[in-house]
């Protein structure tokens, strides 16, 4: 869970300095104590919010409904997870794939360049231009997601200013398509994606680039032999940041995409609210969560032996 | 990392239940507008040629209520022979804002002399959050009929005693014993309103369409939208079909998918928010709630709404009193009191729903009453049927063929 280098590299930062304090007055098992001491606080908000949920939707997956829709667990079995296989769900998985793939790459070819230029050229504006990133966070998720309604909608400001320039006559359907869908998904994830990125960018030593074109590399070749692998851990993080939350998202396809945009997480919604079964809906959910995070595990293991050499 | 994706999907699905439900909710939340500008563009020729008479040029829905209330003045004909227990002095009501006329409340505490004290939820979660499983502090609230056999079940609505309630022959014979409550053992139905199809008449050219096979008119195509509800969208199709709206047969429902998905291509979505696709214009003709049409005729005057002739989907409320009810008597008196001809139709003219009061109707507003969509013939009243609390092996029938329209 934790394997994302921008999120583990940087404790690990700010736990150096005071290892190193404490070892030069005594011997490193009060270290090693102050270090797990430090860990604590994240470590059982990971348990609290993240292990005991999921051990509690594990547990109801195992359960069946009694005649009133609670759950109960008189015969705990797997049966629910034989039914999160019915094919139904093979459209709706691959729609949630499909989109969070698109977003993710977006999201990093759009999110690169910006890390970059803040990062290089930010001067002393770095800050500012970071939280500028970050606003859109302070409005609520539901409104940013409607304003894309107001722009795309057929009488929208895009078609009103398409017809205006006279590129159409007609009111171009963009609501309710895959492309509204990825729109909408791209513009609520693209921070998470900037700002992971920005970390490894700004992180990295100019003379290690410098160094490169010193050694007659073109600047191409420098992006792509020093920054890019240097700043390969970022990327990971980005990607993931990005690609899962993405994976889950069901609000932006449902307001946003049309009648060929289900995702499974809406699935997931509706067996716990309109089917009323929780135990079903449990199943289905705990399996995408082990998908996903089979999958990240999966994908870091390859990336770091391949990209960044075993770190 | 997933944790942070675990967080914020749980957030997110807060955020759309509460979204949802409050769209769901929207009707009653318009109620206030309808008697605003609803009734304005609505209704207000029928008004104001009603009232034209002897009102004064105040906003004419506004007076719509007071130009009935001289009617009212007449004595009451309930007839009570039997000693009335003594009722305790309060009774607290728990319900939607502006969904019960205040003259009914005040003649209740003027008759009985109990001191009423209302609360208000604004979703259907708060409500049953708040009233729990015996009904907390509350005496009466407002259950929706298809939530009405699990509370039973679960015992939070008390028995009526019926001998309290002695104005329950007021009730139409289509109320008299209906599928959630047979007998009305438990409650009482409230205020009843309908599910249908609501176009926009510009974009919608040609005869008026008066069938819900209009949503599959290729004419429309990409300007069609059909609610995100399972059981109105196949209650919808199977009573195109002729068949029952709350069927168990897989064949029918089969059937039923299968005109779905031909449907499909030419949906531009489903969805609940249909206030917002209609004004948009992105949506010509939709499957709606009847009430939100008061809702888009703020943006599109003209925006026209009809129960198909195939029959339509209706929905209602009902009056409950609970097993912990702190103030039992008066609660069945109170429900009693709502059964009267005059105070139910007091709560019509206030809220803009049709009641299920047959003896009420000649104190109804005529301008709703003239309403067809307020108060359809009794040819199409025979034809609409109300959603039932499925069994859940029926239920799973439904919604996997939902999920795989869907998919």
């Amino acid at each position: 869970m934790a394997g994302a280098p921008g999120l583990t590299g940087a404790p690990r930062e700010a736990a150096g300095p005071t290892s190193a304090a404490t070892s030069s007055k005594g011997p490193g098992r009060l270290a090693r104590l102050r270090g797990a001491a430090l860990i604590l606080p994240g470590a059982g908000w990971l348990v609290l919010f993240f292990v005991v949920p999921l051990v509690f939707i594990f547990i109801v997956s195992l359960g069946s409904r009694d005649a009133l829709d609670r759950v109960t667990l008189a015969n705990p079995g797997f049966d629910n997870y034989l039914k999160a296989f019915e094919p139904r769900f093979i459209p709706t998985f691959l729609n949630s794939i499909r989109f969070a793939a698109i977003t993710t790459i977006v999201s990093l070819a759009i999110g690169y360049p910006i890390a970059y230029w803040i990062s290089r050229y930010g001067g002393r504006h770095k800050v500012l231009l970071i939280i500028l990133v970050m606003i859109p966070f302070w409005t609520s998720y539901l409104i940013r997601t409607y304003s894309w309604i107001i722009l795309l909608r057929d009488n929208g400001v895009v078609n009103t200013l398409l017809q205006a320039v006279g590129l159409t006559h007609e009111p171009i359907i963009l609501m309710n398509t895959d492309i509204s869908v990825i729109l909408g998904m791209t513009y609520g994830f693209l921070p998470f994606a900037i700002l992971p990125l920005f970390v490894s960018i700004d992180r990295l030593d100019p003379n290690l680039v410098a160094a490169g074109r010193d050694l007659y590399a073109s600047g191409r070749q420098a992006f792509r032999h020093v920054t890019l692998p240097l700043t390969m851990p970022g990327i990971i993080a980005a990607a993931l940041l990005t690609f899962i939350p993405a994976l889950g998202d069901f609000v932006t396809p449902d307001l946003l995409g049309g009648p060929q945009t289900t995702t499974i997480a809406k699935n997931i919604q509706e067996l716990f609210l309109a089917g009323r079964d929780w135990p079903y809906g449990a199943a289905l959910g705990f399996v995408l969560m082990v998908v996903t995070l089979g999958g990240t595990l999966l994908a870091l293991r390859t990336l770091r032996r391949e990209v960044i050499g075993g770190e | 990392m997933s944790d942070r994706y675990d967080g914020s999907s749980i957030d997110l699905e807060k955020a759309l239940t509460r979204y949802m439900v409050e769209r769901r909710v929207t009707r009653r939340y318009l109620l206030e507008r309808i008697a605003l500008v609803g009734g304005a563009a609505a209704l207000g020729p029928v008004i104001a040629a009603c009232t034209s008479a002897g009102q004064s040029a105040s906003p004419s829905a506004a007076a719509t209520p007071g130009a009935s209330a001289p009617e009212s003045v007449a004595p009451t004909a309930t007839p009570e022979p039997t000693p009335v227990p003594t009722p305790e002095g309060e009774l607290n009501i728990l319900n939607w804002t502006d969904y019960l006329a205040e003259e009914v409340v005040k003649s209740f505490e003027d008759k009985y002399k109990v001191k009423v004290t209302p609360s208000y939820f604004s979703t259907t979660d708060e409500m049953y959050a708040k009233l729990g499983d015996d009904g907390g502090d509350y005496d009466i609230s407002f259950p929706i009929s298809v939530d009405v056999p699990n509370m039973i079940e679960k015992g939070t609505i008390a028995k009526l005693d019926k001998s309290l309630i002695t104005n329950i022959g007021n009730l139409g014979k289509e109320w008299s014993d209906p599928g959630y409550d047979p007998g009305n053992t438990y409650t009482v139905p409230y205020m009843w309103w309908t599910t249908g199809v609501g176009y926009d008449p510009a974009r919608i050219t040609g005869d008026a369409p008066t069938s819900s096979k209009a949503l599959w008119d290729a004419r429309w195509k990409q300007h069609i939208s059909m609610l995100d509800d399972w059981q109105e969208v196949f209650g919808l199709t199977l009573i195109q079909m002729g068949k029952s709206a709350n069927t168990d047969n897989t064949a029918d429902l089969d059937a039923a998918l299968a005109l779905l998905e031909q449907q499909k291509p030419l949906v531009r979505t489903y969805s609940t928010d249909t206030i917002g696709t209609m004004t948009s214009g992105d949506i010509w003709i939709g499957h709606i709630w009847g009430a939100d049409r008061f809702a888009i005729q703020e943006t599109i005057p003209a925006f026209a709404y009809y129960i198909p002739e195939e029959g339509g989907v209706k929905g209602s409320d009902t009056v409950a009193t609970f097993t912990g009810s702190p103030h039992p008597i008066a609660a069945q008196l109170f429900i009693n009191h709502l059964l009267d001809a005059q105070n139910s139709a007091a709560n019509t003219n206030f809220i803009y729903y049709m009641g299920p009061n047959a003896a009420a109707k000649e104190f109804i507003d005529p301008a709703i009453l003239e309403d067809p969509t307020i108060n359809p013939d009794q040819a199409i009243v025979d034809k609409l049927e109300e959603l039932l609390a499925l069994e859940q092996s029926v239920r799973d029938e439904y919604l996997k063929r939902w999920q795989e329209l869907r998919g």
